[in-house]
């Protein structure tokens, strides 16, 4: 609470001398001083840069224009472990946990955040089947004989990847959900315990395949509401929102599409690539175009990289500006996002949720006294959304509070 | 069954002709519907395995003719999807009472939906609250729990057989009696609720009618006359403004009704609504169905009606009977659920027959004449839903569709036969 006052003055100097350089030094721009770990152990892994969100630098580095010093900065945070060429080269799917661990690290103990962080560049696979497929890697390689033990492992193992990056939802919501299913399936105890080893690392591996069939389904249940001759509002890259746009142009749908450019990893620009492969007509928007055309649109499709209990969900940095736009115009706000994105939050306002941050660049060099919003997403309520497509369904708003209940049941 | 066709046949000219729309409204379209769906299932000769899967066939069978010779009729496609729900209900209680002393694997349900059921004694309660359960969307265990893409209905009947083979037949063939006994009661009682709906909504109308209260309403609706007149009986006094409901001007014949009740009745044109709106406590309405986001199908005029109360803080309650409850989404419900009338009732083709005529040389005439039969309310202008079960927010609707109706009969193609 004293953070929003207007003694922003006091807060700074009082912030000021333990603040790290990374957060507050944009000019500067190198990343923390912390050096990248050498010898892991296995579950004191840190984050090497606990002030950037993990997440959304995996995000632009998918779905972002990679500029050249960006690039440079990820290498030198990653450090010499990381595997070279690492998109798809996980194709050793199921060759287990040490094998995949790190190319160079060879005989280091396992480390469930070296192998969270190898599916996670595979950018097809969202981050809770990663986390999950992770969570498998690690009752392979566990050498746990009771399931007690096994349980504790996991929980340790789930707690480290929460920790290692706090900023996002849907790893959180992962490994609750895996972690809710090993210990509350009763049919685990009754049954004897390599088979159950064997079973529960065998649905690990099949949630992927849900990821999928999560955006399948939800490609299906939207394509009633794209229309001929609509006009489409999306912001950002999202998946989930792709696969809904392909459908429809599958099912000979005549459409097109406004997109943002998504500041600051212009993932806009990526989309917009990719539907032009599709022969979408599509218009690129700037970030603050939305209220000048949005008289033209139809309808404004989001993704979400959450979902929280008051139904409204979290997302790139933008889309709370969108929908109020789009609300106070009469426009539907329409939401595609998988179930394993709900999560037990509930944030009262923006500044309720941990910060994400993301260094933004400006391409020209920012006076050290200038702080920058760094902010990476933002959290749109849900009187502001109309509809949100999910594979349990098509849902209003204030549905999605039972059925979290029941998701986490 | 030449016989059940030939009912279904004549049901389905009623339909196509539009007249049940026309002069009994959705309520009786219901109930026929209902009583028709009753012998085609009583009349089903079903086989000894995946009797469920049976019945949902021949009922998804009449029930797409149905719907497809009159889409717009919303109520017809809600009791098939009604009928569906309770077979699946009543096989799924069935089919857990008979796993309940076999301690095997666990019941599969719809695809998509499961329950791990490892408890080998079931007590009866516990089995109504399991098949509740498992018929609502999938939860966690589903999500983890891999399932087989065709319906595990039959899935069901064959594993429930194949664990204890003694006494498969003769449990077999009294669950077929009972499953087809089961549906035909429950069914029954859907037929009650349906004639009983209208009493059911007015013993509600004295919570929400109050003294000297001025209530605004648009054109007749049989639900809310029973309301008001309901009202009246526990000598509540009250007055009434009736939009006559342009063209058809059905409100002049429910002023008439309400007169010959004794209720002080003022007589308004469609237009003076907004006028009239400031002085109005409360307007109540009937509706022609409510969709799954809690929007309103209702008589042409209402959407300004609603319009205009939002604009006055004046409570906008919609009457609707569970009948009338449809699980779709209305996705352009302005063009795809209305229907458009004669142009007769507008205007007098006597004086008009030169504008409007087709047959000249040029072709197209210069003046077209719209006269769409209903509106779309959105759900943020409706205040409240009193429905035969209880007075609800717009936002409740989902609970009230899981509660009728499953995920899988949304669509009524029938798929073609799943490979096992």
């Amino acid at each position: 609470m004293w953070r929003r006052s207007a003694s922003f003055i006091l807060d700074n100097r009082n912030a000021a001398p333990p603040q790290p350089p990374a957060a507050a030094k944009p000019d500067t721009l190198t990343l923390s001083s912390a050096p990248p770990p050498t010898a892991a152990m296995a579950d004191a892994l840190q984050n090497p840069n606990p002030n950037i969100s993990a997440y959304y630098q995996t995000r632009a580095a998918h779905h972002g224009v990679v500029t050249s010093d960006w690039l440079a900065q990820a290498q030198a945070a990653v450090g010499p472990r990381s595997v070279e060429g690492g998109d798809g080269s996980s194709s050793a799917a199921d060759s287990g946990g040490v094998g995949g661990g790190g190319g160079g690290g060879v005989g280091r103990p396992f480390s469930v955040i070296d192998e969270f962080n190898n599916w996670r560049k595979q950018p097809d696979l969202a981050e809770a089947v990663a986390a999950i497929r992770a969570l498998a890697a690690v009752i392979r390689n566990s050498e746990a004989t009771t399931m007690m033990e096994l349980e504790i492992e996991l929980k340790k193992a789930s707690d480290s990847l929460k920790a290692w990056d706090t900023t996002s939802i849907s790893l959180t919501a992962g490994c609750d959900l895996f972690m809710r299913y090993v210990t509350r399936t009763s049919a685990l105890e009754y049954e004897e315990f390599n088979s159950a080893k064997s079973r529960l690392i065998e649905r690990a591996e099949k949630f992927g395949e849900i990821s999928q069939k999560a955006r399948r389904i939800i490609a299906m249940l939207s394509q009633d509401f794209i229309f001929d001759g609509c006009t489409i509002l999306v912001h950002g890259f999202s998946r989930v929102v792709l696969e809904v746009l392909k459908t429809a142009v599958q099912n000979k749908k005549v459409f097109r599409v406004f997109c943002t450019e998504g500041r600051p990893d212009r993932s806009g620009l990526r989309l917009a690539n990719e539907l032009a492969k599709l022969d979408v007509p599509v218009k690129i928007l700037i970030d603050s175009a939305v209220a000048y055309t949005m008289d033209e649109v139809d309808m404004v499709l989001v993704g979400a990289d959450g979902v929280v209990e008051s139904g409204g969900i979290i997302n790139l940095m933008g889309t709370y500006q969108i929908a109020l736009v789009a609300h106070s115009m009469n426009k539907p706000v329409y939401v595609a996002a998988e179930s394993y994105k709900f999560a037990r939050l509930y944030p009262l306002d923006q500044k309720d949720m941990a910060p994400a941050l993301r260094p933004i660049d400006f391409g020209v060099p920012i006076p050290s006294k200038v702080e920058v919003e760094t902010s990476a997403r933002d959290y749109t309520p849900p009187q502001y959304l109309t509809l949100l497509f999910t594979d349990l369904g098509v849902l209003t708003p204030s549905v999605v509070s039972d059925e979290l209940i029941q998701l986490y049941l | 069954m030449p016989d059940v066709q030939a009912l279904v046949n004549e049901f389905l000219f009623k339909l196509k002709n539009g007249e049940i729309l026309k002069i009994e409204g959705s309520h009786a379209t219901a109930r026929q519907t209902a009583i028709l769906l009753r012998s085609v299932i009583s009349q089903q000769r079903i086989p000894h395995t995946h009797q469920a899967a049976a019945l949902i066939d021949a009922v998804k069978a009449v029930g797409e003719q149905l719907v497809a010779a009159n889409p717009v009729e919303l109520a017809v496609g809600n009791i098939v999807r009604r009928v569906l729900h309770i077979i699946r209900e009543e096989d799924l209680s069935l089919t857990t009472v008979a796993m309940a002393g076999l301690n095997v694997s666990p019941v599969s349900d719809d695809e998509g939906e499961t329950d791990q059921d490892d408890h080998p004694v079931l007590s009866a309660a516990a089995v109504a609250a399991a098949s509740r359960n498992t018929l609502r969307p999938p939860s966690l265990q589903t999500l983890l729990e891999d399932l087989p893409d065709s319906t595990a209905i039959p899935h069901t009947s064959s594993s429930g057989g194949d664990s204890d083979g003694k006494s498969k037949s003769a449990d077999k063939s009294t669950r077929s009696r009972k499953l087809k006994h089961d549906v035909i009661e429950a069914l029954n009682e859907l037929i009650g609720d349906i004639d009983t709906c209208h009493e059911q909504i007015a013993e509600q109308a004295v919570e929400h009618i109050h003294q000297n209260e001025v209530i605004l309403t648009l054109g007749s609706s049989r639900t809310v006359l029973e309301f008001l007149c309901a009202a009246k009986e526990k000598k509540r006094s009250f007055r009434v403004f009736i939009a006559e409901g342009a063209p058809r001007y059905q409100g002049h014949l429910l002023a008439k009704e309400l007169v010959a009740r004794g209720l002080q009745t003022t007589l308004i044109t469609d237009s003076a609504v907004f006028a009239m709106i400031s002085r109005v406590n409360m307007v109540i309405v009937g509706a022609h169905a409510v969709m799954a986001n809690g929007g309103v199908i209702a008589p042409v005029g209402l959407n300004m009606v609603a319009l205009a109360a939002q604009r006055h803080a004046v409570p906008f309650v919609v009457l609707a009977g569970s009948h009338k409850l449809c699980p779709l989404y209305p996705h352009n419900p302005e063009v795809l659920l209305n229907e458009l009338r004669s142009p007769s009732e507008l205007l007098d083709f006597g004086e008009f027959s030169d504008c409007m005529d087709f047959g000249s040389g040029t072709g197209s005439p210069l003046l077209h004449v719209v006269n769409p039969t209903f509106d779309y309310v959105p759900p943020k202008l409706v205040s409240l839903f009193i429905t035969d079960t209880g007075g609800h927010n717009p936002s409740y609707v989902y609970r009230l569709i899981a509660d009728y109706y499953s995920n899988d009969d949304l669509v009524l193609q029938r798929k073609p036969a799943p490979t096992n």
